[in-house]
């Protein structure tokens, strides 16, 4: 990741301000500013940069719901449960749904859409006008508290969090409107379902976090041993460990998402 | 250190368990877990592909091809499990607009690299190179190599055309420059895992794909050693 200090507070302003000249103020309900900050990564190696400027972005208040998500099947055919390529999901895709047009009851309207793809969660943010989360900017959400910045003193996020953490996923999940925001006013970042990131395919953990021998140093190039900064974050290690065990077309019953726009990610060419 | 893989052993190892399955699992269940799970990484099952015409696939855009050995596209969709389906755009080495599905009709070679990476991709386009040289002379003149960046800001298409001189790429080699967008979603793909570093290279999965006529990943090599006379007869028995 590159470290641009000096750009970054220049683009954030930047991509905001034209953001927010372009979209009426409808277009932007149900989104939350998130301020610049820094992003450290859980799991890197000596090739990562400890810590990650992350210009100011705008992040949806709630994972995307089953009503929104029918919205977009509605206007695109291909991503119906019936049509949708085998290269872009997989057999369980929205399987939870009572029909092609009809979430049913094990999908409330209100609640987070789950069983969806990268591909299909990629197609939704780009028909939405918006785009995923990189992981930087997922963390960096996350990591707030429900009163402070810096979630890992707030004890009450950390009862809730690691609450969910213990209950098996409901048969049907629940409406995020019921979950405290935190301190950017975003709500169910924790607690309702995992939520995919724009590069959950990075080259960080596989194999070689735990061998890394001759044989898994050539699979990847520039692999090295991954160490952790807070071996404390324990719900961080799940995420790090779902993202890289999941595959592009993968959909799971606890896995949804939620859209970003503004400031474009780092490794993204500037427009 | 030792504790820190010990932990992300036990995350993945509760994660494939539990999650892909659906249900999260409680933090004290993680030791219990670890035995059974020896290979978490790859417990993530490939999804199975179905031969039959997808309702969705993209409308293939064709454009000017080689006239001497490309077999003519015609306006079919593609298969269900053809990558062609994706509609992200490439630009070429010479600088012209390039979709995927333009490979259409050939055996394709295909590497993700970056230009300036000093380890593996020079070798990865050796190993290109020796399987080209190992081909039957049929199906090389059929065959297309094709290696895409990661790197979206250094290696532009006049970087890239740069990389083609030094490397003495002929005309069967392919080399694309794309946005953050179409790297991402092509990587995703094949199953590449990459990251840009600090430094400004990037970690990246050694993998070279081969695709059949109609898009669809027929073989591929992981790691930088040995497998080429596999490659090379993947290549081989596709008709």
């Amino acid at each position: 990741m590159k470290l641009r200090h000096h750009l970054s507070l220049l683009v954030a302003v930047l991509a905001l301000s034209s953001a927010t000249a372009v979209l009426g103020a409808g277009d932007l309900a149900g989104m939350r500013t998130i301020p610049a900050g820094t992003y450290e990564p859980l799991l890197r190696t000596k090739l990562d940069a400890p810590q990650v400027p992350v210009p100011a972005f705008l992040l949806d208040e709630r994972p995307v719901s089953n009503a929104d998500y029918l919205a977009f099947v509605t206007a695109n055919p291909k991503w119906r449960r019936s049509q949708v390529s085998p290269l872009f999901a997989d057999k369980s895709y929205l399987q939870h749904w009572a029909g092609d047009l009809e979430p049913g009851p094990a999908a409330p309207p209100d609640a987070p859409v789950v069983r969806v793809s990268w591909f299909a969660a990629r197609a939704y943010a780009r028909w939405a006008g918006k785009r995923l989360p990189t992981t930087a900017e997922w963390e960096l959400a996350a990591a707030a508290g429900y009163d402070r910045p810096d979630g890992r003193n707030d004890e009450a996020m950390k009862r809730d969090l690691y609450a969910w953490l213990a209950r098996p996923v409901p048969a049907v999940l629940g409406d995020p409107a019921n979950l405290r925001p935190n301190l950017h006013g975003v709500r169910g970042l924790h607690g309702l379902v995992w939520e995919w990131v724009d590069d959950f395919n990075t080259a960080m953990v596989t194999g070689e976090s735990r061998a890394d021998n001759g044989i898994d140093r050539d699979l990847f190039c520039g692999a090295g041993s991954v160490g952790a900064s807070d071996t404390t974050d324990y719900a961080a290690f799940m995420r790090a460990a779902l993202r890289s065990s999941l595959k592009a077309p993968n959909t799971t019953t606890s896995l949804g998402f939620r859209c970003a726009r503004g400031a474009a990610p780092l490794t993204a060419s500037t427009p | 250190m030792k504790t820190h893989r010990i932990l992300i052993t036990a995350a993945f190892a509760l994660l494939c368990r539990s999650l892909l399955a659906g249900d999260a699992a409680a933090p004290a269940r993680v030791n219990t877990l670890l035995p059974e799970e020896p290979k978490p990484a790859c417990c993530a099952p490939a999804p199975k592909v179905e031969k039959k015409d997808a309702c969705c696939a993209a409308e293939p855009k064709v454009a000017a091809k080689d006239a001497c050995c490309a077999a003519p596209a015609d306006a079919a969709p593609f298969s269900a499990a053809s990558l062609y389906q994706t509609d992200v755009a490439f630009t070429n080495d010479a600088g012209k607009a390039f979709r995927l599905g333009e490979l259409r009709g050939r055996p394709v070679v295909l590497t993700m690299f970056f230009a300036s990476c000093g380890y593996a991709c020079p070798l990865l386009v050796t190993d290109m190179q020796a399987l080209r040289a190992k081909l039957p002379a049929e199906v090389r003149e059929r065959a297309v190599f094709v290696l895409v960046s990661f790197d979206v800001e250094r290696d532009t298409p006049a970087a890239l055309a740069t990389y083609r001189a030094q490397r003495n790429l002929a005309g069967d080699w392919v080399l694309l420059h794309g946005d953050d967008d179409a790297v991402r979603e092509l990587a995703a793909l094949l199953g590449v895992k990459y990251k840009q570093e600090a430094a400004g290279g990037f970690s990246h999965s050694n993998l070279i794909t081969v695709l059949n006529g109609e898009g669809e990943v027929v073989h591929q090599r992981t790691g930088l050693k040995g497998g080429l006379d596999e490659t090379a007869a993947a290549l081989t028995a596709m008709r």
